[in-house]
């Protein structure tokens, strides 16, 4: 608790070893940062049916507006994201391709105190996520 | 023939005379009988009392002669129907009688219908109410008197006035100043009353919804764009003092238990809002007044302190009396004691509009628009109050307590774009530069506030203002940041249009600055604002330039639409902005409904509302209020507070609203709700809900404890030991709890009890929920012990609870939560399709009684009335309403076939879950004791019934913490 308390009051990354006191802080999650999303963009969720989602990028595919979509997966999507994606693939003999991209993105925790002594912490955690390009075989070349 | 049939043949027949109806029955008739009876007389009837003079040579005695002769005569009646002779005498005296007697029908108007009205319908013409030519001739006379005496009652309910002269400018803002003495306007009211239903309540006339259908583009304004609220109505208390006399008189109105209060690290800083529930003094748990947020002025060198508290106008009349006692306020000070300036700047503004007719004049002449005339207006009025004191200040802790409510406007901006329309309404000041000795006149603030030190924090918080344009989402802000900020005055840069402001994907914002901005939030160098200075504020409301002037301004400019430079005059206002946290609770939609406050001194209402409109904000009312806290699963005051003072008053008006309605129906098109077994279908009686648990818990116990000494087995789900020791601790303290106030009960606040309850709803073999989360809580099964330990301190507890719905079925207010039963849970567990047990339909025995009362009312009506009635009232102490539970409700719990523990408070389908969803309180008591007998995977299922309704379904209860 000590490294809390200098400062600002808020440690941005924490020690591994630190643990909260849930009777000081109640932990709340962030959403993930949202950024600008094309209409080729597909972002997976567990919640959805996976059907329902593949069913999506199917049509996206097949509309013709677009010579690739974009599948993001991030966490406990993406194996999610890696099954529909491959999905795709299978169903489509051998048209389309995919190439996989992975990254690491940042979210956000909040502590929120519970007590008045004690200071509201930020911290930061890791995530990782998968950006998975399908196309059309002939659209690459 | 059935009633209604029968009543409407009675009411045709009313002025028929009874002789001319006999002779239609006459059994002994032919067919043809009916040429000169009884048909012809059919025939005028239709006609009803129009056309008496044609009517006349219709009478058989003329026009029908042979037929006569065969039929309707009885004297001479053969067997064949043919009379062999006619006594002229006889015949000619029946005549006359028939003849007199359609002649009285035809004469007798049977309604207060007008001549045209009664034609029959292919002589019916358009415009015959108006144009007499229409009518025909013969009516005509009729129908001209008719229409005068119409015209002549409708003349004199005219106003005194033209309409002309009523839009005056001076006769309009007296009628605007009458209107408003009981009920004060916002500023934003003219806008409002043009396109919302207007309620009159807490003293504010304020818009309820839109009269657009817009129910959910409102909903899609507040989770893809942005819906604007006025919340100026909101009350704003100034507590002024050191902060060590300040925390300590308000430390006895809150309590640490229910979590963070007014001394929060945080908060004090001055960096963040802060809100809590305050209590009456020293009296919590018992006697809570309402939620208030705060906010504290951010520190400087100075000792003195200052603390905004704002909270809803409901809990006026409550909170002012204790902050009063708290603070140890004695009598009202006259405004001018405590600060030297406002008093001279109150006094400029009462006599600007008042002294001398010039101005007025001039103002009548060149015709104001409206927002300005209600801006100036509320000026004038909020700054002189008539009678009520504003100001308080106490000799022993020097605490300076001020009333500022609507000198401080508050808009709410929900949804993730609030962000881009916030950036493109406001625009950061322009720095000061030196100018000619125009500005004496204009006694503008902002040259003397442009000092090194502020200009510094001028563009730090300029800088903060346009990295949020890189945010998203409000949501990803961490929640109750303060920013200052002073911004130009928005009217200059209203685009022509009304926009629709979408973030700007072109230009990137710096990457690590945002993130930064994100994770350490604005800091709190950025909150200060010189909006927290009363001279400041007052400077700014009276330099505003009046939307006339900016038009014909606007209007000489040399190229058409560029931006008008006002140099000196231009005012710069300071403002706020307070970052609204959105849904922190539960697992889904988390950050839903996040957004910014914005407050803004008095006098700029409408510049800033208008120019956010443009912006493409939707504008919401009470309703959207009331809609955006159900999705975000949070209690809205004062309708959620049942325990509070305003929520009783509250929930004791809407009885009274939804019983008139109630009774506007006939009985026969309104549920019956005895026999739907729903005893209070307007009002929950929570009281008694507490009570009988009580009694439920206490008589287990006992019976328990009884079961232990004869040596039998203990009770399943808990070991004797521990109930007698729980019997013990419990009874030791309702002696000391019933004491001071026995008919009193309470919503939990303390964080960490609830957090336990919230624990035990879980279903503890769900998926996907780590252990860690709550580590400190188990949720295994309940043991006995803690659940007592819970209970037996708060026995009339309530609880807060989120109710999702498994299937379908929306719950509406009143609505029941009720335990299910085991064999219902094991339906469910074998058929997932199965919607619900029934309720078997209860027996109405009031019916009878009223139906007897009645028969007796009308049995006496003639005679002795009286009597009667005092008999009746004497043998049933309140009214019988059929359909209703008369006033000693039966025991609520066990009325029917499943216990119930709780009411729903409000409840909708609701559009971010899918689901239908209700936020509902349930008794303490009985949510443990269901949890305690409950299986570990199939925990915090409950039923919910509507009032109106016999099927039950299923929910999941939640408690939120």
């Amino acid at each position: 608790m000590a490294e809390n308390r200098g400062g600002s009051g808020q440690s941005l990354h924490l020690k591994p070893e630190w643990e909260m006191d849930p009777a000081e802080y109640t932990l709340r999650k962030r959403l993930p940062r949202k950024l600008p999303k094309r209409r080729n963009d597909i972002y997976i969720n567990m919640k959805t049916n996976f059907r329902t989602q593949l069913t999506r990028c199917q049509k996206l595919l097949d509309s013709g507006q677009f010579t690739d979509i974009c599948i993001h997966g991030l966490g406990l999507a993406v194996h999610r994201a890696i099954n529909i994606a491959l999905q795709l693939q299978a169903n489509s003999f051998g048209e389309l391709q995919i190439s996989a991209n992975t990254s690491t993105v940042e979210l956000v925790d909040d502590l929120e105190p519970e007590v008045d002594h004690a200071e509201r912490i930020t911290q930061i955690r890791s995530n990782s996520a998968i950006h998975i390009r399908v196309f059309h075989a002939a659209s690459k070349a | 023939m059935s009633g209604a049939k029968g009543r409407k043949y009675e009411k045709k027949m009313k002025y028929q005379p009874t002789s001319v109806t006999f002779h239609t029955g006459d059994p002994g008739g032919s067919s043809s009988k009916n040429y000169n009876g009884a048909g012809a007389q059919q025939q005028e009837r239709k006609y009803g009392g129009v056309q008496p003079q044609r009517d006349q040579p219709w009478t058989p005695s003329s026009g029908f002669k042979p037929y006569q002769e065969q039929s309707d005569y009885r004297d001479g009646q053969t067997s064949q129907g043919f009379p062999k002779y006619i006594t002229a005498t006889t015949f000619a005296q029946a005549r006359a009688a028939e003849v007199k007697a359609m002649l009285k029908a035809v004469s007798n108007k049977n309604s207060n219908s007008q001549v045209f009205q009664a034609l029959p319908k292919h002589m019916r013409r358009r415009a015959m109410s108006s144009n007499v030519k229409r009518i025909p001739r013969r009516l005509r006379a009729i129908a001209k008197r008719e229409l005068e005496k119409a015209s002549q009652q409708k003349k004199e309910q005219s106003k005194n006035k033209s309409r002309k002269a009523r839009r005056r400018h001076g006769n309009l803002l007296l009628e605007f100043n009458r209107r408003q003495r009981k009920n004060l306007w916002l500023e934003t009211h003219i806008w409002h009353a043009k396109r919302f239903h207007m309620v009159k309540k807490w003293g504010y006339c304020l818009g309820d919804k839109p009269t657009s259908k817009c129910y959910r583009a409102c909903y899609r304004a507040m989770t893809k764009h942005c819906l604007l609220q006025d919340l100026s109505y909101y009350c704003c208390l100034e507590l002024t003092g050191g902060e060590n006399e300040l925390l300590k008189a308000l430390a006895r109105l809150t309590n640490r238990e229910t979590g963070l209060t007014f001394a929060a690290v945080g908060c004090l800083s001055g960096k963040r809002q802060g809100s809590l529930v305050i209590y009456k003094a020293d009296k919590y748990p018992l006697e809570p007044l309402g939620p208030v947020t705060f906010l504290w002025k951010p520190k400087k060198m100075s000792e003195e302190r200052q603390l905004w508290i704002w909270f809803h106008p409901a809990l006026k009349q409550d909170l002012i009396p204790q902050l009063k006692t708290v603070c140890q306020c004695g009598e009202p000070v006259v405004q001018s004691i405590p600060l030297p300036e406002p008093s001279t700047v109150v006094s400029t503004v009462e006599e600007m509009p008042e002294p001398v007719s010039v101005g007025c004049k001039r103002k009548r002449k060149e015709g104001t628009p409206l927002e300005e005339i209600t801006a100036k207006k509320f000026i004038r009025e909020r700054t002189s109050p008539p009678l009520i004191p504003a100001c308080w200040k106490s000799q022993t802790t020097g605490i300076v307590l001020r009333d500022l409510t609507l000198e401080i406007l508050r808009y709410r901006l929900i949804g993730p774009l609030s962000h881009s329309v916030l950036s493109d309404a406001l625009y950061p000041a322009s720095l000061w530069k030196i100018f000619h000795s125009q500005d004496e006149k204009h006694c503008s603030w902002w040259p003397e506030y442009c000092n090194e030190d502020n200009l510094f924090l001028h563009e730090r918080q300029q800088n903060l203002f346009q990295l949020l344009r890189g945010i998203a989402s409000p949501a990803e802000i961490s929640a109750g940041t303060v920013l200052g900020l002073v911004v130009d005055d928005p009217r200059l840069t209203l685009p022509r249009k009304r926009t629709k402001s979408m973030p700007d994907l072109s230009v990137l914002p710096d990457f690590e600055k945002v993130q930064q901005l994100t994770v350490e939030g604005i800091t709190d160098e950025a909150s200060p604002s010189p909006i927290w200075d009363q001279a400041v504020r007052d400077c700014v409301t009276r330099s505003k330039i009046s939307e006339q002037e900016l038009n014909r301004m606007k209007m000489e400019i040399l190229v058409p639409g560029s931006r008008l430079d006002l140099g000196a005059k231009e005012s710069k206002i300071p403002i706020l902005l307070i970052h609204q946290s959105g849904k922190l609770t539960g697992q889904e939609c988390l950050g839903w409904g996040s957004g910014w406050d914005i407050l803004i001194p008095k006098g700029w209402g409408m510049a800033f509302w208008i120019s956010l409109i443009y912006r493409g904000a939707r504008a919401g009312g009470l309703q959207e209020g009331l809609k955006h806290s159900q999705h975000k699963g949070t209690a809205h005051f004062p309708n959620d507070f049942p325990d509070c003072a305003a929520g009783v008053r509250f929930s004791g008006e809407q009885e009274k609203e939804l019983l008139d309605k109630y009774k506007r129906r006939p009985p026969s098109k309104r549920p019956n709700y005895i026999k739907h077994g729903s005893v209070a279908p307007f009002l929950c009686p929570w009281q008694q809900l507490v009570e009988e648990w009580e009694m439920i818990l206490k008589t287990e116990d006992e019976r328990g404890v009884s079961e232990e000494h004869r040596g039998a087995l203990p009770a399943p789900e808990s070991s004797g030991e521990e109930k007698s020791k729980g019997v013990k601790v419990k009874c030791a303290d309702e002696e000391m709890k019933t004491s001071p106030g026995a008919a009193d009960f309470s919503i939990l606040r303390n964080r960490t009890v609830l957090k336990q309850v919230s624990a035990w709803c879980l279903p503890t073999s769900g998926k996907g929920k780590r252990a860690n989360r709550s580590a400190r809580f188990s949720r295994q099964q309940i043991p006995s012990g803690a659940a007592l330990s819970i209970s037996a301190p708060n026995p009339r507890c309530l609880v807060w609870t989120r109710l999702s719905l498994l299937k379908k079925g929306s719950p509406t207010s009143h609505a029941l939560i009720c335990i299910p039963d085991p064999g219902d849970i094991q339906m469910l567990c074998a058929d997932l399709t199965f919607c619900g047990p029934q309720e078997p339909k209860h027996k109405d025995h009031f019916k009878k009684k009223i139906k007897e009362l009645k028969k007796k009312k009308l049995a006496a009506s003639p005679g002795a009335s009286c009597k009667v009635q005092g008999i009746g009232s004497s043998e049933l102490p309140s009214k019988l309403i059929s359909g209703l539970w008369p006033e000693p409700l039966p025991s609520i719990t066990s009325h029917c076939t499943r216990v119930t523990i709780g009411f729903v408070l409000r409840g909708d389908f609701s559009l971010t879950a899918g689901c239908g969803e209700a936020l509902g309180l349930v008794s303490l008591a009985g949510l443990l004791h269901m949890l305690s007998q409950q299986a570990s995977d199939r925990k915090g299922l409950v039923l919910v019934r509507n009032p109106a309704s016999l099927q039950y379904r299923f929910a999941r209860i939640m408690v939120e913490v």
